[in-house]
């Protein structure tokens, strides 16, 4: 708790803060056998400052959420709205989202081949800004990012995510939440696939982020592990498309020792979603 | 047969032949039935039955609009033909380039026409001399570029030998521009361990067609980098048919194209391993955008019985970047050697990939440019390989300004008229 009075008067000294509202949010997919409701009535309010830790069971939603969230196409939403301070973000497309202050860090970043890291990171920090950086200041503050995260030089050439390892994917992940300055980022299992010292890379990076730009965090994982780096103000439980159960920090312990299965629909266990 | 052999000697000499049994193709694969023994080749366009959308080798091809390219024509003359190192000075020293006599020259020698067009072509250079030969005869420190000027629509025939000599090392560009209907035959004969980069461009204006026949013999321990780069004019087709003049040679093959509305490009990469422990690689990839844009690509690898230890591997793909365009994709292998260390194939044909985009989305950028960034990735990553700086930056360039087509009227027009 010491923590969070921590995090709030933090709050108090940044002017402006934001707010993200997700009400009733309703979604799906299109499968061969119909339509596959995923999110079944989604409620969340994350403000700048906050940092929310989203855990539940494989199959739950999670991911579905996130996606949901940033507008991937292959999700339909069939009720609910998701506020940005106040506008809509539901009808907008997802480059529009980014541009008004959303960041997703993906589970499995894409490879696009041909396009180099540098180009890529400049075109999209001159969209979300609305105006090209400066070349020096920009690969100043590049090169700065890059050894701050321990990456090698070369990787600003190398084309996007192509032949990166796990922990570098992750790792170019957090360069962009840093280049980009979001006001809301959701990290899709960002632990997944790190070894300790990558783990510890990355979370210092979103630490170092949050205090930094003071964005609203929601931190989606199936694993206690990356709590212990990055602290949450909230524990959440998802399961079966919904929150079932929020917390402090206590809770993510507590789901240490007893596991998801009291939040799944009877009759099935993690293991048996697995 | 000079001695008479009786009967019963001859048969006895059949049952000690191996037989092919087609129940058990494997068994023996040097019997199996060959495309070798099947193929045509010849100088006399007699020889080859009248193309048709029913024959294999013409089936994708829009014959129709080819018609003149089968009968026996005299040359326009219209297509400029000359060479001259990368920085614009006159080629000297090893290099030595030049109108030649079909007797003075190795031309025909490194492989007979193989379809009808280019036995035709091949009449109508020779009938009018429009032979030139390149000959490397040693290493140079820049590219070598040839020039195909084309000056007009008229009928015209080309015929290019090059040889590259033993142990040489050599960049060659063969850059196609204008406007032009031209029938040319390429022969390239690499010298035992060369290493020689040869690219062939085509930038043709719009309404060029362009037919090719390229025989390539690889030499003995030599290393042959092959790049087709098709990327504009209204049908381009384009026949390869290598093979090696002795064991250890590496072929390197890479193919780009870019189809737009109204064009066709096929390209026929036709594999012969011949000698032992050669490697053979085919990568051919494009892109097809707009209605009516149209490719194929027809790969073979026959690899012969007197080829043991070959490793050979072709792959097509295709990126159909809007509704309405038509990419064919035909890979084909024949493998008549069992002691071999590979030979493998792949094929696709696919639209945008909606994770790409997302992803460059999710970041900011909206979706035509995102489009712009993957198409430009997508040629940014073969072109990368080609191993020629000057040739890599021209190419970009033109891909830059293709993209940029797209952005505003005002923009595609200029760049229409020039």
């Amino acid at each position: 708790m010491a923590e969070m009075s921590e995090k709030t008067a933090i709050a108090q000294n940044v002017q402006e803060t934001h707010v993200l509202e997700i009400r009733g949010l309703r979604a799906g997919v299109e499968t061969k056998q119909g339509r596959k409701e995923i999110l079944k009535g989604v409620d969340l309010t994350v403000r700048t400052g906050e940092i929310h830790a989203i855990m539940g069971p494989n199959g739950s939603g999670k991911s579905t959420l996130a996606y949901t969230l940033t507008g991937h196409p292959k999700y339909e939403v069939e009720s609910g709205t998701v506020l940005l301070d106040g506008t809509d973000i539901l009808a907008l497309k997802p480059y529009e989202r980014a541009r008004l202050g959303l960041f997703l860090s993906m589970q499995a970043p894409v490879e696009v081949p041909g396009v180099s890291m540098t180009n890529f990171l400049r075109t999209a920090v001159t969209e979300v800004q609305g105006s090209a950086p400066s070349l020096r200041e920009w690969v100043g503050e590049l090169d700065e990012a890059m050894r701050r995260l321990r990456m090698d030089p070369r990787f600003a050439n190398r084309s996007v995510n192509e032949g990166f390892s796990g922990g570098e994917k992750k790792r170019s992940e957090i360069l962009q939440l840093e280049l980009l300055k979001p006001k809301f980022a959701l990290f899709d299992e960002i632990d997944s696939g790190l070894d300790i010292d990558a783990l510890r890379i990355v979370a210092e990076g979103i630490n170092r982020a949050e205090k930094a730009d003071h964005f609203g965090a929601m931190l989606i994982t199936h694993y206690t592990r990356i709590l212990r780096y990055v602290k949450p103000d909230f524990v959440h439980v998802f399961a079966d498309g919904r929150f079932v159960r929020t917390g402090g920090p206590e809770l993510a312990d507590e789901l240490e020792q007893t596991g998801y299965d009291r939040y799944l629909p009877q009759g099935k266990s993690e293991s048996a979603l697995a | 047969m000079g001695k008479m052999v009786s009967e019963d000697e001859e048969a006895a000499v059949r049952a000690r032949m191996p037989h092919y049994d087609s129940a058990d193709p494997y068994k023996l694969p040097a019997l199996m039935p060959s495309s070798a023994d099947r193929s045509i080749r010849s100088f006399d366009p007699d020889d080859f039955p009248a193309p048709g959308h029913r024959s294999d080798e013409w089936r994708y091809a829009p014959i129709d609009r080819l018609d003149d390219f089968f009968h026996p024509f005299t040359p326009s003359g219209l297509t400029e033909v000359s060479a001259a190192f990368e920085d614009g000075t006159p080629v000297a020293g090893p290099v030595r380039f030049g109108r030649a006599d079909a007797g003075s020259c190795p031309a025909g020698s490194v492989g007979k026409p193989v379809d009808k067009a280019s036995a035709v072509q091949w009449q109508a250079s020779a009938g009018a001399g429009r032979i030139w030969w390149l000959d490397v005869t040693g290493s140079c420190d820049q590219p070598v570029i040839v020039r195909l000027a084309g000056h007009g629509d008229g009928l015209d025939a080309v015929h290019l030998v090059v040889t590259v000599a033993d142990d040489a090392r050599a960049d060659i560009v063969i850059d196609h521009t204008g406007q032009a209907s031209l029938a040319e035959g390429i022969e390239i004969r690499t010298g035992a361990r060369s290493h020689v980069n040869l690219s062939s461009i085509q930038e043709w204006q719009k309404g060029s067609r362009h037919l090719g026949s390229q025989r390539i013999e690889v030499g003995r321990g030599a290393e042959l980098q092959h790049n087709v780069i098709s990327l504009s004019g209204s049908v381009v087709r384009l026949r390869m048919d290598p093979d090696f003049a002795g064991p250890d040679g590496f072929l390197n093959m890479l193919g780009i194209y870019f189809a737009d509305p109204g064009s066709y490009m096929e390209h026929r990469t036709m594999v012969v391993h011949n000698h032992p422990s050669c490697r053979s690689r085919v990568i051919y990839k494009g892109a097809l955008d707009g209605t009516g844009a149209r490719s194929a690509w027809v790969g073979n690898a026959l690899i012969l019985p007197t080829a043991p230890k070959t490793d050979s591997y072709e792959l097509n793909r295709n990126l159909v970047l809007s509704p309405g365009a038509v990419a064919n994709s035909e890979p084909q292998l024949e493998i008549e050697n069992g002691a071999i260390v590979g030979a493998g194939h792949a094929s696709s044909v696919g639209r945008f990939d909606d994770e790409q985009l997302f992803y460059l989305e999710s970041r900011g950028i909206g979706v035509d440019q995102a489009r712009k960034l993957v198409v430009r990735g997508f040629f940014a990553d073969l072109i990368g390989q080609i191993g020629v700086p000057g040739v890599e930056k021209q190419l970009m360039d033109t891909i830059d300004r293709r993209l940029a087509r797209g952005e505003s009227s005002d923009m595609a027009r200029i760049l229409e008229e020039d």
